[in-house]
C-alpha cells in the first residue's frame, strides 16, 4: 500500500535546482535514502517533513495532500521527524522534552505520559529520563531525538542521519528498533552508512544531483556492483556502480 | 496544556524571570519605603512607578524566551509538528508573564504585610491601579515575545529591555498629557487621588488589546493582529483625547480629616491617620508657640486635604503639612525635622518673585531668623546634624523676655504679609 507519494517534485534554492522532477512512491517498511553529499537527500527529507514548500509537484503523505491546510495538519499529526541538525532545550529533562513534542504533535493528553515513557524506553534512555538534556552525551541526545520522533507512533517517520553519534552497540539496537517500527509505518532513513541500509532497510532509493537514480531492494543495489567497482563491501560497490552509471547516462 | 505550561514554568525562562522580578521588586521597595509605607494606595502607586524597571525586565525575558527556538536550532523540528504555531508561543508567553508577575507580586506582598497593620484607609480602588500594572507586565512580555521572534539573537533581549527602559522614560516627560495614560508607568499622582473608572477600564482594555496585537504579530496571525490593532486604536483614542493625569479628583474618603482631641488642633487625612500620633507631638509645640500671635496659624492640617489651588503659605489660620512621603516601614514619622520644616511656610515673606537680589538676601536672612525662633532650632529633634553655628541675632532675640519675643514675631508676620522690606530689615536686628 502506497502511503507516501511524490510526483514531479521540484525544489530550488534561488537559481540552483536541488530536486528536479522527482517521483517516489513508498509503502510501509523501512526505506533507506542514499546519495552523496549535496545530492538533495536532506532537501527531500525537509519536503517530506513539511518544513520546506516545493516549487512544483504533488506530495501526499499518508494519503493527505500537503497543498491544503487541513490535509497538512492531519499529515503532521502522524509524522515523526528527526532532522540532521537536532537542537534541544538544555534545561529540559529527557521526559519533559519528549512530552513537549508529544503535545506539539497534538496527542490526546491522557495518552501522553504512557507514550512518553514507551518512546524513551524504546531508545534505551529510561534510566536517564529525568536527566537534563544538557547532561547527555552526543549519542544519548540522538536517541532522545529519536524518542521525540516516535512518541506519537507515527505513520511516517523521517530520520535524517539518525545513527550519527551512536556507538556500534547502539547502532545494532537502533537497527532492530527500525525494523520494529517499519512493521506498521513508513520509515525513511537518510544516511551515508550503507551497512545500516543493508541491515535494516527493506528498500533503498539513491538520489544524485537532485534526481532519483535508483530505487529497489538492497540486494538489487548489491547486484548492480561488480568486483572492479570501488568500495569495501558489496553494497558500496553497488552504490558506486549505480552512481557512475547515472552520471554517464546524464552526459 | 497544563503539563506543558508546568514544564515551561520550571524549565523555560520563567524561573529566571520570576527571580529577576522578585529581586527588582525588593530592590525598588527597599530604595524608597517612604513612597509606599503605611498606605495601600501608596503601595499600588509605587508598583506602577516601578513599571519603568519591571516592564523593561519583562520585555527582556519575553525576548529571551521567544528567541529560544531559533537559538537552539529547534524551529525546523517544531515547524514539522501539527499544533498551530501560536499555541507554543502563547504557552511560552503565559509562563514568562505569570512567573514574572508572581515574582514581583511576592515582593510586593512582603511589603503588603508591613502595610496591613499600619494602614488606616483601605478603600479608594488602589487594587485597580495594581491590576493595570499586572496587565501591563503581560503586555511587556508580549512585546518581548515579538522582538524575540523577529530577532532571535542573544543580544536582542538586553537591547530590547534597555530600549523599553529608555522609551518609557521618555514617555514620562510627556506625563502632563492624556497620552500618558497609555504608558504603564505611573506618572506620580498622589496617594489620595483617585483615577476615574473610565480611565482604568480604558487602560486595561488598551493593554489587553496591545497584548493581543503583539502576540498575534509574533505568531503571524495577521487577521487577529489587525483586529486587535483596531480595538487598541479604538480604545486609545478616547483615552488620549480625555483629561490628563494631573487633574485627578481627590478620594473623599481618603482625605476625610482625623484630628487631635486635645491641645492645638492637628488634622491628618484618613489615609495618613496612622501618622497622627507621631505628627501631633511635633506640630503641637510649634502651634502652641504661635498661640495668640496675630496672623499666625492656629491649626496644622495634612496637605492631602487641601482644596485644589490652595497656596502653600497660610492665610486662613491653617498651616499645611506634607505627609506624602513621611512614613517609615513600620508606620512612624520618617522625618520629624522635615515635618517641622513645613512650618517655615509661616515665615515666608509675601514678596514679589524677583525683587532686588541684595535686598532679597537680607530679607531671606530675617525670614530664617523668624523660622529659627519659631522652630526652636537650637534644640533640634534630630541630633544627627551638626549644631548650627551661633547666630548673634537669634541669641539677642532669645535673650528678650518671652512677651517681647512674641511681639517681635507678630511684627515680623505683619511685615512679611505686607512685604514691608524696611520693617523686615529692622526686625533683623533685634535688641
Amino acid at each position: 500500500m502506497t502511503t507516501l507519494s511524490i510526483r514531479g517534485l521540484r525544489v530550488g534554492y534561488g537559481r540552483r535546482l536541488v530536486l528536479d522532477d522527482l517521483d517516489l512512491e513508498l509503502g510501509v517498511g523501512v526505506h533507506g535514502l542514499l546519495g552523496p553529499n549535496g545530492a538533495g537527500k536532506t532537501t527531500l527529507m525537509r519536503v517530506l517533513a513539511t518544513v520546506l514548500r516545493p516549487d512544483r509537484g504533488d506530495v501526499r503523505l499518508l494519503g493527505q495532500p500537503l497543498a491544503d491546510d487541513a490535509g497538512l495538519r492531519r499529515a503532521r499529526r502522524r509524522l515523526g521527524y528527526l532532522p540532521q541538525s537536532f537542537g534541544f532545550y538544555p534545561r529540559f529533562t529527557v521526559r519533559e522534552f519528549v512530552e513537549y513534542f508529544a503535545w506539539l504533535r497534538e496527542m490526546p493528553p491522557a495518552e501522553i505520559p504512557l507514550a512518553v515513557d514507551r518512546a524513551i524506553e524504546r531508545v534505551g534512555l529510561l534510566d536517564r529520563a529525568d536527566d537534563r538534556m544538557k547532561h547527555l552525551s552526543g549519542g544519548m541526545l540522538r536517541r532522545a531525538g529519536i524518542a521525540q520522533a516516535i512518541v506519537n507512533d507515527p505513520g511516517l517517520l523521517l530520520l535524517d542521519e539518525p545513527t550519527a553519534g551512536l556507538d556500534p552497540e547502539q547502532r545494532v539496537e537502533f537497527r532492530a528498533l527500525l525494523r520494529e517500527l517499519g512493521l506498521d509505518a513508513v520509515v525513511v532513513v537518510s544516511t551515508h552508512l550503507v551497512e545500516d541500509v543493508v541491515a535494516a532497510c527493506a528498500r533503498v532509493s539513491l538520489v544524485d544531483n537532485g534526481r532519483l537514480v535508483f530505487t529497489g531492494l538492497p540486494d538489487e543495489l548489491i547486484a548492480a556492483g561488480e568486483d572492479g567497482d570501488s568500495g569495501d563491501s558489496p553494497i558500496e560497490r553497488g552504490y558506486t556502480a549505480v552512481l557512475r552509471g547515472a552520471r554517464e547516462a546524464a552526459r | 496544556m497544563n503539563r506543558v505550561l508546568r514544564i515551561e514554568l520550571r524549565r523555560g525562562t520563567a524561573p529566571l524571570a520570576a527571580l529577576a522580578m522578585f529581586g527588582a521588586g525588593v530592590w525598588m521597595l527597599v530604595v524608597h519605603p517612604d513612597h509606599w509605607a503605611g498606605r495601600w494606595a501608596g503601595l499600588a502607586n509605587y508598583f506602577r512607578g516601578s513599571m519603568l524597571i519591571l516592564c523593561a525586565l519583562m520585555v527582556a525575558a519575553g525576548a529571551w524566551q521567544a528567541g529560544r527556538e531559533r537559538r537552539r536550532d529547534l524551529d525546523e523540528l517544531i515547524g514539522s509538528t501539527s499544533r498551530p504555531g501560536w499555541h507554543p508561543l502563547l504557552v511560552a508567553w503565559l509562563a514568562v508573564a505569570l512567573a514574572g508577575s508572581v515574582g514581583v507580586l511576592v515582593a510586593f506582598a512582603g511589603a503588603a504585610v508591613l502595610v496591613a497593620p499600619v494602614a488606616t484607609y483601605a478603600a479608594g480602588g488602589w487594587w485597580w491601579t495594581l491590576l493595570v500594572g499586572v496587565v501591563a507586565l503581560g503586555a511587556a512580555t508580549a512585546c518581548g515575545t515579538l522582538v524575540g521572534r523577529l530577532w532571535p539573537l542573544r543580544v536582542a533581549a538586553p537591547v530590547a529591555g534597555l530600549a523599553t527602559y529608555l522609551g518609557l522614560g521618555v514617555l514620562l516627560y510627556q506625563d502632563t498629557t492624556a497620552a500618558a495614560w497609555l504608558s504603564p508607568v505611573h506618572s506620580g499622582w498622589s496617594v489620595h487621588w483617585v483615577v476615574p473608572d473610565r480611565v482604568i477600564a480604558g487602560q486595561v482594555a488598551w493593554l489587553l488589546a496591545l497584548t493581543a496585537l503583539l502576540l498575534a504579530a509574533a505568531a503571524r496571525r495577521w487577521r487577529v493582529a489587525a483586529l486587535a490593532g483596531g480595538v487598541a486604536i479604538a480604545v486609545a483614542v478616547p483615552i488620549v483625547t480625555g483629561p490628563g493625569p494631573h487633574r485627578l479628583p481627590a478620594d473623599s474618603g481618603a482625605v476625610e480629616l482625623v484630628c487631635t482631641e486635645t491641645g492645638p488642633q492637628v488634622c491628618v487625612s484618613r489615609i495618613n491617620a496612622f501618622l497622627l500620633d507621631d505628627v501631633a507631638p511635633v506640630a503641637q509645640p510649634i502651634l502652641a508657640r504661635l498661640d495668640g500671635i496675630p496672623g499666625a496659624p492656629r491649626r496644622a492640617v495634612d496637605h492631602a486635604a487641601a482644596p485644589t489651588g490652595t497656596p502653600d503659605t497660610p492665610d486662613d489660620g491653617t498651616i499645611w503639612l506634607s505627609l506624602e512621603q513621611q512614613s517609615t516601614v513600620r508606620g512612624g514619622l520618617a522625618s520629624p525635622d522635615g515635618l517641622r520644616a513645613d512650618f517655615r511656610a509661616v515665615t515666608w515673606p509675601q514678596c514679589p518673585a524677583k525683587p532686588d537680589r541684595e535686598v532679597s538676601q537680607q530679607v531671606y536672612l530675617v525670614s530664617g531668623l523668624a523660622a529659627a525662633w519659631l522652630l526652636d532650632e537650637w534644640n533640634p529633634t534630630d541630633p544627627a546634624p551638626a549644631p548650627a553655628p551661633a547666630d548673634p541675632a537669634l541669641e539677642s532675640l532669645r535673650a528678650m523676655p518671652l512677651v517681647q519675643q512674641r511681639a517681635w514675631f507678630a511684627a515680623y508676620l505683619d511685615a512679611a504679609a505686607r512685604c514691608d522690606v524696611s520693617a523686615l530689615l529692622t526686625l533683623g536686628r533685634p535688641r
